[in-house]
């Protein structure tokens, strides 16, 4: 709660501030000056997801894990190995959506 | 409040669009917004030099434009405006100097009252000059342009007990220097 004088003090001090000054012309002004603006480049982020791929790619590629796993989870079989291919799968989708979200939030 | 949560959602949706790159009139109405408060702010801090006051807070809108996707909506649109143009006006008086507004304590012991109340605006001028530049500065963004003391902590770059200590000793100075107003005042309630 404020001490009544400090209240007093306040609305001197409101009274004397004029308030917000009129536009007349410098919105104009300032919206001539305006440059262009830039945008992200987004080669970056796309060479990198590609880059990313390509050596996930080449990793996995000469794994037996790999193969065995989509060999069970296309015959139907929940083996070890499709098992951790599916685990990893979701692991990658719920790291995408949730990168989406903050992408989403920071917008 | 609910005003107040409004207008930082239509700033913060003003602002998204701005972003997109494709409309500058979201940036223009921003600019509509705010440009009043801003430049009222700036004309304060420069003692009334209504055209260094309006220079700065062009560049500072240049500044906000250039720097828009660096906010992030943790303090509202406008104090994160009110923090670009006070940076703006802090390096601008580093090159050339405005009046500081510091003034000799000694000299305003006690302002005399004047016999009418319209002199007593001018003297709550006067008694607002002899308040050091923080003191002043703090009063301005707490007091006149309504932000509460974490936000003129934010826009001040100042500690946040800084800034609470500026205000109650610039208010309790300002009480002290306008006393022989109250005095007479009370005077006028008795007769």
């Amino acid at each position: 709660m404020s001490h009544p004088h400090d209240d007093a003090i306040e609305a001197l001090l409101r009274k004397q501030f004029d308030g917000p000054v009129r536009d007349e012309g410098f919105s104009e002004r300032v919206m001539q000056r305006l440059p262009p603006r830039r945008q992200r480049m987004a080669w970056p982020l796309w060479a990198g997801v590609v880059a990313g791929t390509a050596a996930c790619w080449l990793s996995l590629m000469f794994s037996p894990l790999l193969h065995a796993g989509w060999r069970d989870w296309v015959s139907g079989e929940l083996s070890a190995p499709a098992m951790t291919l599916l685990l990893a799968l979701a692991a990658m989708s719920l790291l995408a959506s949730w990168w989406s979200v903050a992408e989403a939030d920071d917008r | 409040m609910a005003d107040s949560a409004a207008e930082a959602r239509i700033d913060q949706s003003l602002v998204a669009r701005a972003l997109l790159g494709i409309d500058r009139r979201a940036f223009e109405q921003l600019l509509r917004r705010h440009q009043g408060i801003v430049r009222a702010q700036l004309r304060r801090l420069l003692h009334g030099d209504e055209a260094a006051a309006d220079d700065l807070a062009q560049e500072a809108f240049l500044l906000a434009w250039r720097k828009l996707d660096q906010f992030r909506g943790e303090a509202k649109f406008s104090t994160w405006l009110y923090r670009i143009a006070y940076s703006c006006f802090l390096q601008a008086s580093r090159k050339r100097s405005w009046p500081a507004g510091d003034a000799d304590e000694g000299e305003a012991e006690q302002l005399p009252a004047a016999p009418h109340s319209v002199d007593l605006q001018v003297d709550f001028e006067r008694a607002m000059r002899q308040l050091s530049t923080a003191e002043q500065t703090v009063l301005l963004h707490c007091v006149q342009l309504s932000l509460s003391h974490e936000e003129a902590a934010f826009v001040l770059a100042m500690p946040l007990g800084t800034v609470k200590t500026h205000a109650t000793r610039g208010k309790a100075k300002l009480k002290a220097w306008l006393a022989a107003w109250n005095e007479t005042a009370t005077e006028e309630q008795t007769s």
